[in-house]
């Protein structure tokens, strides 16, 4: 075991807590230790944590361990067993699995339980992983904090007082916090890649088209992408193997999208060049602490062997106006669905028109309903050209000036936030404040193109710090050679929340 | 482009979303501000430029045979019917 054992041990099985999923995997595949044991030792170690952390909107125990069970018979009999053999999983709420509820952290979706899995959890069953739970979560993934959940909201693992970030807060949290060694979460503007930042652990957005989302709940159409975590680079490489490439199901889905060479995470960064956007590292509000962090990363980047260029992305400015116009109008017309009809919550009403406008009030919070009304506006008779068009042409400009970028650097490194972790409650009354923190995370989204959030430091309170890595399309194992080597002289990544150790 | 209660009353009707007196003044502020903010895209010279509606890569989508196939989960999702009738979803009185 690399990773400190000791200061995570809950008992029996207790140690496999500080393992990571490769580790897991490969012990469970040798018949070193049972997936059950494994899965029961997380199980127990949840138990103290996620109450507190409010990280779960579903536990899964029984299931999970049948789930384990199944597998240890499968190995008994002589299987050969899958990538994530026995490795517990963490799934975020708008991610349908099965008979289990699926809420999206939306009122309006209680109670009702998904006739079918995600492609994502098929791969999962298929890869012998075990789910543990659905995760807190922003209702229908529209926030950064997951404080806009109906149901309640999310700590951050290291400062209980401060948010997990979001949208994916709980997926981001339970990795933290060592309830499972990865997580599942969903990313349309960085909801994978600031919680990871601000939680200390590894968040993945795929490129578009890299994983199927059948059976996502759709939020923005064009830019959702379903993402994993990880605590380390390899663990996140495990994950996005076990879930990517195509799916007749998802239209969107590329064959282009292969899995990531684990061999080739080893390579290092000699001769790769690094991209840095200066302009981008003006921004308003960028704080010294995450701008001390970017510089020393940088230089280690180029101590051991890479190439630093300055580049340049001049639209990248205009990415929080476009993406506000773009992904609530796809909101508004993917949430038309919730009408009260078919499953989920019905209010009375005198007339079908009263039932849908009762339903969707008392169904939708508060910023699903200001979206809703923001995309609603966007596209209407009259404005559709000013807002919604010009948004869409304003993104292919952005998209041009990564391109660009990308020809001349291999990879680029930016901040993923602009600050650590805020305190809960700190930003509820100003959603236009909440929007401009998403200024790093959302130009890579309206590109398409994959990036990944990486533990880089701690600022001086002891909150976790990430920066962010955009690559080309496809090319995510170049992201998590790049921060495999990082590790090589970096520990931000291996070092535990305290609740992680008290729960022991 | 400045919004009005009359505005945010019209597209709440279009989106089927009942607002009270108290919620529309709030969402009249709140939606000002948010087009207030992205009014910055009007200086952006987007002449030529053509939408990106959707982010893809080489080859167009292949597409498939539009044919049904059984889901196999009828009883599932009438199951989860607010209110239903036999294997109809049933709902309010609609003229």
């Amino acid at each position: 075991m690399s990773r400190s054992p000791d200061s995570t041990r809950t008992g029996d099985g207790g140690r496999w807590i500080a393992a990571t999923a490769s580790e897991i995997a490969n012990a469970v595949r040798e018949g070193k230790v049972g997936a059950e044991e494994v899965t029961r030792a997380f199980l127990k170690h949840a138990d103290h944590t996620a109450e507190r952390l409010g990280t779960y909107l579903h536990r899964m125990p029984e299931e999970a361990l049948r789930a384990a069970r199944a597998v240890d018979a499968k190995r008994s009999g002589g299987a050969r067993l899958g990538l994530l053999a026995g490795v517990p999983v963490a799934i975020k709420d708008n991610i349908a699995i099965r008979g289990i509820p699926t809420t999206c952290g939306s009122k309006i979706l209680e109670g009702y339980r998904p006739p079918y899995d995600a492609h994502v959890i098929e791969r999962l069953r298929e890869a012998d992983a075990i789910v543990v739970g659905k995760t807190n979560c922003d209702e229908f993934a529209m926030g950064s904090s997951t404080e806009n959940s109906a149901y309640h909201p999310t700590r951050n693992p290291w400062d209980t007082s401060r948010v997990p970030g979001g949208s994916s807060g709980g997926s981001a949290a339970a990795v933290a916090a060592r309830e499972a060694p990865l997580a599942l979460g969903s990313d349309t503007g960085g909801s994978v890649r600031q919680p990871a930042a601000f939680c200390g652990v590894y968040g993945l957005k795929p490129t578009y088209g890299a994983v199927s989302r059948y059976g996502l709940v759709a939020f923005a159409s064009s830019l959702d992408q379903i993402g994993p975590f990880g605590r380390t680079a390899r663990d996140t490489a495990l994950a996005y193997n076990a879930i990517a490439g195509p799916d007749a199901r998802d239209m969107t889905s590329r064959a282009e999208a292969k899995p990531v060479d684990l061999s080739a995470l080893e390579s290092g960064v000699k001769g790769l060049t690094l991209g840095v956007p200066r302009e981008l590292l003006e921004a308003e509000g960028l704080a010294p602490e995450i701008r001390s962090c970017f510089d020393e990363t940088a230089a280690a980047f180029q101590a051991n062997g890479a190439r630093l260029v300055d580049v340049t992305l001049p639209n990248a400015k205009y990415s929080i106006a476009t993406y506000y116009l773009i992904a609530p109008a796809e909101a508004s017309s993917n949430l038309a669905r919730y009408d009260g009809v078919r499953f989920g919550l019905r209010a009375p009403g005198k007339d079908l028109r009263e039932m849908y406008e009762k339903t969707r009030r008392q169904g939708f919070g508060r910023e699903v309903r200001r979206r809703i009304l923001l995309g609603t506006y966007a596209l209407s008779a009259g404005y559709y050209d000013a807002y919604y068009l010009r948004a869409q042409k304003v993104r292919t400009l952005i998209r041009g000036d990564f391109m660009k970028a990308l020809a001349a650097a291999d990879a680029l490194l930016l901040p993923v936030t602009p600050t650590t972790a805020f305190g809960i409650g700190e930003k509820v009354e100003d959603p236009l404040a909440m929007y401009l923190n998403d200024i790093f995370s959302i130009p890579a989204s309206l590109a398409g193109v994959p990036a990944l959030s990486f533990p880089a430091g701690f600022g001086p309170s002891g909150l976790p710090i990430g920066l962010q890595l955009v690559g080309r399309p496809f090319a995510e194992e170049t992201l998590l050679r790049v921060a495999r080597a990082h590790e090589g002289w970096n520990d931000a990544s291996e070092k535990a929340p305290p609740i992680a150790a008290e729960a022991a | 482009m400045p919004i009005d209660a009359g505005t945010v009353e019209k597209i709440a009707a279009l989106a089927r979303l009942e607002l009270d007196p108290a919620e529309r003044e709030r969402m009249v502020r709140e939606l000002q501000a948010i087009l207030s903010y992205v009014e910055q895209l009007q200086a952006v010279d987007v002449t030529g430029i053509e939408p990106t509606s959707q982010v893809t890569e080489g080859d167009p989508p292949p597409l498939r045979p539009d044919e049904a196939r059984p889901s196999g989960v009828r009883d599932e999702v009438l199951g989860q019917a607010p209110d239903r009738d036999g294997d109809y979803f049933r709902v309010p009185q609609v003229v």
